[in-house]
């Protein structure tokens, strides 16, 4: 009865977080693609995108934009956000990754240096931003959140056309610049075999800064759109990092297109038991769910290595 | 098995006229600007000023919502920025310095260390410095501040037994375990449940001391079960299992209200007692007793994961964790030893929640959080990975470094900003020296293996396409 | 000329260092004779609760800067030094951050411990040294019957705010359902299972979900995109009320969602979202209507409140907060009744059984405490959003 009852709105909802889930989830997928290692600092990567889509947002959002404004206005907080998480990205790569890598220390330093970096960056966000939540400014009339429309019952926000369309768009660009670009043939050939792409002249260092770069981009991007909704704080990326982090490895680590899956179906997955069970176990479910998945599928949803993927 | 992580080819001298994807332009036709980012005591330069303006930032004033910019402007345009101007351009110096003579360096550090090198694997000189570790161990605490009594039990002690017992799951098995606090959670709620403390309970009440077996004995059942079905994923798909079984286990103990105490934990554990032959003592609230109780139990499991490590079984982790599917072929049954480290490190964990919730008597789910079991995590790592004196000393000093900073404000230190700090000293030591405080012999070896191609450093990472 | 430089140079850098070791002492200097006693605070200062802790710690600070410059008491016989001890809202850093406070034997009383769980770890502690506690903002009904002498509260508990919300919920605004949902936090969730079972005790009929705090907020480790769906079950639900135990932050959150469902009823929450942020947060538009209960009386009738606020910014660098009005009453109180003791009567205990008999008629209410240590006289005030402004609208019922 209750799981029936109001399938499509908590199906709708799902998929908005979903799309969400998936951007982030490129991030990890990027870096494990090149490095094998997960990134534990990309939850800063997004927070910082957070923060900058505001910061921008705040400068430029005078009256109640309308119209062609609000869509600049995304676009706009689209962009700084890219570009915030990007630069933090870049900057992460450089600081607590490479240094390491030229010495080549084991996996799990690189493991702790990024937890260090995570830990440094978003309590100096707090220290230096306050801790307490900021809203986003309104960017359309009144509210980000108003209905948009109305489909098979269930009633879709603008906040989540925005996401969806933000994500759609974002997500497809990316698979076109990892299977058709000069960019993306390093990223691939790394990921199949970092050895012989060497070899081949294959700039490893260059490469895995791009990959970095690359998923911090998308990272804060998520971050922007994220804070649109629910406001932006210092310690915003902790929760949406670890669930990205969990569809990363539900659609198979390392794989982008298991990643956007992946996002998907934890989204959806933690959505559609709420309508029958209280919210306070969504989280068991939604590791229940990735757990199961794991022992029947070890490599993931789609398991399969970035290099195989495009 | 190939390494994904090959040493790249020395920056700015990549190979010559190949077809290359993503060749950077390089020999004499460069600009002055790529030269001068290529030189190397520039490049230092530009790392030790970006280093030291962003320590003027972190010990600079904070900012605020209304002006977040405010704290960068105070600490950047003031003129305490020539000091740490001044200190990055001694370090730069000194770093300088010391490369070009790196060969007199090395002559002085050897002859330095010439004497503790014959003396250390002289194994009677190294059973005599832990004798005298230990009895150090044993009077200094008397001297000392009720705080730091607390803190050499709670902080330092629990979080000693924690490390070394992840140790023997990240650092002897090899196998990442991102959800250690849900056995720490496990043994601290069995001894709630066996003493009478939960809202659930027996008829009659056991001793904390005879929680201890059971608590374990709990732990270790829980690493079964969830081991059993997931150790045979490889790498980060076993992180994230038990990443979440953590989770589960905290969320559990959060919503059984009616079984658990709910959010608002369980308060009257009992303390330790003893009531033998005539014997009565009661571990109250003072902290030496339990301090000392806790010693004797560390010594214990030290020197039984010490015989562990050099036993068959530890020679069998040792092989899983280098290469386990040629650990595999020469016979060894990979899913049984795994299980076993995963038991053992589950019950270590037991037992320490034991201590905890019958000293502090009290237990909330909001203690076992994801954030502690990394906190755990790092203890290991920091402390030297695989290494039993690594994961003592790397909690010690972890543990104890914030509770210093607490006492000693030093240099305008905020309260607020602890986890800059300890992040900055995360990033910084994995930098300098990632193989950790104290590494063992083994792992070093491994290190330097991979270094030259041969393996890798943990079975952590495996790819997954060489299981296919 | 080199030299001035430095001195320039050197300045800023000492102030610093200084500013930050001499916490509030800065009339520390003018009485060297007085003998110097400390107050201290017990509460989250790091961590994901860091926010919570600082608006109690800067209330605590100010209290202390003002009676040292004789502003609130007049002159006093004696200076007062600030010992801040942060145990990260954990019930096992508690223990460590009571024996720092314990171990210095200058001061005298505590302000906190800030949470529920960390006082019913530390309290054992502060009862074996005489050490008064009086907390902000531990709402916890059972930390009153453990028979620490030494504890005291400044806020109603749970079992009194509960009730009173439930009457308010059931009696005046005449609600046959209710959907109460609480954030899963020790305060919460006692305050929930109060309201919910004086609730159905009138004959209501409660839903009861708990939707986990988020990291948007305090520590928490709910997830934020739970309240989409949480919006769309409470509407199916029909209640015409909703009661959120929590935090503003969250509550905020949650009420942009309800709304943006389509939600129609009455949200109503409790004093731990009486704050101003949110109605920021939430924005006017969806805070409008919202009922907020508080122990607590109307700060902005107060003479004292608006340069209470002003000054606390001036030191805090951020607006004054959730629980900093009960800190500062907190520590008021405790200098009051070191005042009236005098140097020589001051000790540990001698403040534990003063504090029995004060009364001190503070900024958010008359601090009288009970044998237990609650705060006597329990009143719950309700406050009503209305046009983007919390008002007071007078006794619950």
């Amino acid at each position: 009865m209750c799981f029936t009852q109001n399938f499509s709105q908590y199906l709708v909802i799902g998929l908005a977080n979903g799309f969400l889930y998936a951007l982030i989830a490129l991030g990890y997928t990027l870096v494990y693609g090149v490095l094998q290692l997960i990134n534990f600092a990309h939850s800063e990567v997004f927070m910082s995108g957070g923060f900058a889509g505001y910061f921008v947002l705040q400068a430029v959002v005078g009256k109640q934009p309308h119209g062609v404004m609000s869509v600049v206005m995304i676009v706009l907080g689209i962009a700084a956000g890219a570009l915030g998480g990007g630069l933090v990205a870049f900057l992460l790569e450089r600081v607590a990754y490479r240094p390491l890598r030229r010495r080549k220390a084991p996996k799990l330093a690189f493991l702790i240096s990024a937890i260090g970096a995570s830990y440094f960056l978003y309590n100096l966000a707090g220290k230096e931003f306050g801790r307490t939540s900021l809203s986003v400014p309104y960017i359309f009339n009144g509210s980000n959140s108003g209905i948009a429309f109305t489909i098979f019952g269930a009633q879709v926000q603008t906040i989540y056309v925005i996401w969806a369309v933000a994500a759609i768009v974002l997500l497809v660009s990316l698979d076109r610049v990892v299977a058709k670009t000069k960019l993306g043939k390093g990223i691939r050939a790394v990921a199949e075999d970092a050895e012989t792409a060497s070899l081949m002249g294959v700039n490893i260092d260059r490469v895995i800064s791009q990959a970095f770069v690359l998923g911090g981009l998308l990272g804060g991007a998520a971050g922007f759109l994220f804070g649109l909704n629910f406001g932006v704080v210092y310690t915003m990326g902790f929760t949406p990092a670890l669930k990205a982090f969990t569809a990363a490895v539900l659609g198979g680590i390392g794989n982008l297109r298991g990643a956007m899956l992946g996002g998907l179906v934890l989204g959806v997955a933690e959505s559609l038991p709420l309508s029958c069970v209280n919210p306070a176990w969504q989280d068991v479910i939604a590791f229940g769910i990735l757990i199961v998945v794991l022992l029947f599928r070890p490599m993931g949803l789609l398991g399969e290595r970035l290099g195989r993927s495009a | 098995m190939t390494t994904p992580l090959t040493p790249a080819p020395t920056p700015g001298a990549p190979l010559q006229g190949t077809d290359s994807l993503l060749l950077e332009p390089s020999g004499p036709g460069r600009a002055p600007w790529q030269r001068l980012l290529a030189n190397e005591d520039f490049r230092r330069a530009v790392g030790c000023l970006a280093g030291f303006l962003v320590l003027a930032v972190m010990t600079g004033p904070s900012g605020s919502q209304g002006a977040p910019t405010s704290g960068f402007t105070g600490s950047l345009f003031n003129l305490r920025v020539f000091w740490f101007v001044g200190l990055a351009a001694v370090l730069w110096g000194a770093m300088t310095l010391r490369r070009r003579y790196s060969a007199a360096v090395k002559v002085w550090n050897d002859k330095a260390l010439a004497l503790p090198r014959r003396l250390l694997p002289d194994t009677r000189v190294r059973y005599g410095a832990y004798f005298v570790l230990l009895v150090f161990a044993v009077v200094y605490p008397m001297h000392i501040s009720g705080f730091w009594q607390e803190v050499a039990v709670q902080q330092i002690g629990v979080y000693v037994l924690l490390a070394i017992g992840l140790n023997v799951v990240v650092g002897y098995a090899g196998l990442l375990d991102l959800g250690y606090v849900a056995f720490y959670a496990i043994g601290a709620y069995s001894a709630a449940f066996w003493t009478g403390a939960m809202p659930v309970h027996l008829p009659f009440h056991l001793n904390p001391f005879w929680t201890i077996p059971l608590a374990i004995l709990a732990a270790m059942l829980a690493g079964v079960i969830l081991g059993v079905p997931t150790l045979r994923l490889r790498g980060d798909y076993l992180a994230i299992v038990t990443l979440g079984f953590g989770e589960i286990i905290s969320i559990v103990a959060q919503n059984l209200t009616s079984i658990t105490g709910g959010p608002g934990g369980v308060l009257g554990i009992p303390h330790f007692s003893v009531h033998l032959l005539g014997v009565h003592y009661v571990w109250g609230l003072g902290n030496l007793p339990y301090y000392y109780l806790l010693l004797g139990f560390v010594v214990l499991i030290l020197i039984f994961f010490h015989s562990l490590e050099n036993s068959r079984v530890g020679r069998a982790w040792t092989a899983i964790r280098e290469d386990e599917v040629a650990a595999q072929a020469s016979g060894i049954n990979v899913l049984k030893y795994k299980v076993m480290a995963f038991s053992i490190g589950a019950s270590t964990a037991g037992f320490a929640g034991v201590m905890t919730a019958s000293q502090v008597s009290y237990i909330e789910p909001a203690d076992f959080t994801y954030q502690l079991s990394i906190l755990i995590l790092v203890l290991v790592i920091f402390g030297g990975m695989g290494s039993l004196p690594g994961a003592v000393v790397g909690a010690a000093v972890l543990q104890w470094f914030p509770q210093f900073l607490r006492l000693h404000p030093l240099f305008g230190f905020q309260q607020q900003d602890l986890y800059i700090y300890l992040g900055a000293l995360l990033v910084v030591m994995m930098i300098f020296r990632p193989e950790g405080i104290l590494p063992s012999k083994r792992r070093k070896r491994e290190i330097g293996l991979a270094e030259h191609g041969v393996g890798s450093a943990d079975a952590m990472t495996t790819s997954t396409a060489e299981v296919q | 000329m080199q030299n001035r430089l430095l001195r320039k140079l050197a300045v800023p850098a000492v102030a610093v260092a200084v500013s930050a070791l001499s916490l509030g002492a800065t009339a520390a200097t003018a009485a060297a004779s007085a003998p110097t006693y400390t107050i201290a605070y017990e509460g989250p200062l790091s961590g994901g609760n860091a926010q919570l802790g600082l608006n109690m710690k800067f209330a605590v600070q100010l209290a202390i800067n003002q009676a040292n410059a004789g502003r609130t008491f007049g002159k006093l016989p004696f200076q007062l030094k600030f010992l801040p001890s942060d145990d990260q809202g954990s019930a096992t850093q508690s223990p460590t951050a009571a024996q720092q406070v314990i171990g210095d034997s200058s001061v005298m009383a505590v302000v906190g411990p800030a949470f529920s769980g960390a006082t019913k770890a530390a309290e054992p502690l502060y009862a074996q040294a005489h050490l008064a506690t009086v907390s902000p903002s531990a709402t916890a009904p059972e930390l009153a019957q453990h028979g620490w002498r030494n504890f005291f509260r400044v806020v109603a508990d749970d079992n009194a705010q509960g009730p009173a919300d439930a009457t308010f919920a059931v009696k005046t605004l005449k609600a046959k359902t209710i959907f109460s949902i609480d954030d899963g936090s020790a305060y919460a969730s006692g305050l929930a299972t109060a309201f919910d079972n004086a609730a159905k005790k009138m004959g209501a009929k409660v839903t009861h979900q708990t939707a986990l705090g988020t990291t948007q907020c305090q520590a928490g480790t709910g997830n934020v995109q739970q309240y989409s769906a949480v919006a769309t079950t409470v509407k199916d639900s029909k209640a015409p009320v909703t009661f959120y135990a929590g935090y503003y932050c969250d509550f905020a959150l949650l009420a942009k969602s309800l709304r943006a469902a389509g939600y129609k009823g009455t949200l109503m929450s409790d004093d731990g979202s009486l704050d101003p942020h949110y109605v920021s947060e939430a924005g006017a538009k969806v805070a409008n209507g919202t009922f907020i209960s508080c122990a607590c009386a109307d700060l902005s009738k107060s003479a004292a409140a608006a340069p209470f606020a002003k000054q606390f910014e001036a030191i805090a660098h951020f607006p004054v907060g959730t629980y900093s009005a009960e800190a500062y009453d907190a520590t008021n109180t405790i200098i009051s009744v070191m005042k009236q003791l005098g140097p020589k009567g001051i000790n540990r205990a001698s403040i534990v059984n003063a504090l029995h008999h004060v009364t001190y008629k503070g900024l958010t209410k008359v601090v009288h405490f009970q044998a237990n240590g609650n705060i006597a006289g329990t009143a719950v005030y309700i406050y009503h959003v209305v046009k983007g402004k919390i008002v007071e609208l007078g006794l619950a019922p």
